[in-house]
């Protein structure tokens, strides 16, 4: 069971989450790209909280009976898929790097050569 | 006559470079080579600049692969038939290239790798490091069917289709090994020439004893993990 108290503090919780996420969103310290996961994770745990019924139908058939597991279990789970995806990213982007480096390298050579020949 | 490139990568290899590439000069005057200067915090810069050497200077450190691969990069750019890479440090001999260059021109093989356990002649490494490389070695043949005995040997040859393959598509750290599993399931023909190593004289190999335990699980999974992303291009 959740009690009305930790709902209410739940439900506060999530608003803030939105409220620091739009805020960093508007301030272009977030590209919208990488926010749509946390944005997707936040309205789903905000519908859990809203609607504790569902939450409680849904995690029951997963075989497990606290609404509070299966809140930290969902949390946990998003979080994971977080991590990998940010991984991912600096994965490409590490490989997008590498291929600057090295034709920026490639490019320094050829001016150097240029200006070379123009002495 | 084919236009062959030695690649050269060099992280804080002054003291070797100069002999290195006045040895290049007189030996083999027919090659270009491209010192690749990985970002060095010694004045490999300067040297290279002064002995009016042919080098690229990546504005920051990138690790062995990276600096191979933008050897590789050059190449393509510049339309070069054969790249051979070979260490800074000296350890390889440039006589050698010459017979690389033969096995390549005729059409033998698509990969030449410098092996010192062909002949077992010249510097042959610690007994440790053997080990630790036949198993490699082993792993290599059963995931592709590769016969090679050094898969560490960082002096090599490849042909055209290489050089491109290798400009998009380099490991970053550790590349030797896992390079040769992906010439392999690219259909390449590969090579062993037997050549002496000398013992490095100054600067320390890139694999100390410390990092030995982590390289070899780093460099299986990578091979592992190559062999089933490359699985069904044969």
């Amino acid at each position: 069971m959740m009690t009305d108290k930790l709902r209410i503090l739940l439900i506060i919780a999530v608003l803030c989450y939105f409220g620091v996420i739009l805020k960093l969103l508007k301030d272009k310290a977030l590209s919208l790209k990488y926010t749509l996961l946390w944005l997707f994770s936040g309205v789903v745990l905000g519908l859990m909280v809203l609607f504790p019924g569902a939450l409680a139908y849904i995690i029951h058939r997963f075989g497990i009976y606290s609404e509070m597991n299966g809140l930290i279990f969902l949390c946990i789970g998003f979080l994971i898929i977080i991590c990998i995806a940010l991984t991912s990213i600096v994965t490409r982007q590490n490989k997008k790097i590498r291929v600057l480096i090295q034709e920026v390298a490639i490019m320094e050579k050829r001016l150097r050569e240029v200006e070379n020949e123009k002495e | 006559m084919s236009k062959v490139l030695l690649i050269i990568p060099a992280y804080n290899e002054e003291e070797s470079l100069w002999s290195l590439i006045e040895e290049i000069k007189t030996v083999c005057p027919y090659v270009d080579y491209l010192v690749v200067n990985d970002c060095s915090s010694d004045d490999t810069d300067r040297l290279l600049s002064e002995l009016g050497a042919n080098y690229i200077t990546l504005p920051c450190n990138m690790g062995i692969g990276g600096a191979v691969q933008s050897g590789y990069r050059y190449a393509a750019q510049n339309e070069y038939d054969i790249a051979i890479q070979i260490d800074g440090d000296g350890q390889h001999d440039v006589r050698f290239v010459k017979d690389m260059v033969k096995l390549i021109e005729d059409k033998q093989a698509d990969v030449v790798i410098g092996s010192r356990f062909i002949d077992k002649e010249g510097f042959q490494s610690s007994q440790a490091r053997r080990i630790g490389i036949r198993i490699l070695s082993m792993l290599i043949r059963l995931m592709c069917g590769a016969k090679v005995k050094d898969v560490t040997s960082g002096f090599r040859a490849v042909n055209r289709r290489f050089i491109e393959l290798f400009a998009e598509n380099y490991p970053d750290d550790y590349p030797e090994p896992e390079v040769i599993v992906t010439a392999k399931l690219y259909g390449a023909v590969i090579k062993e020439l037997p050549v002496v190593m000398r013992e490095r004289t100054t600067g320390k190999s890139s694999i100390n004893l410390k990092r030995s335990i982590y390289y070899m699980i780093k460099v299986s999974l990578a091979i592992i993990i190559c062999r089933i992303s490359l699985g069904f291009r044969r």
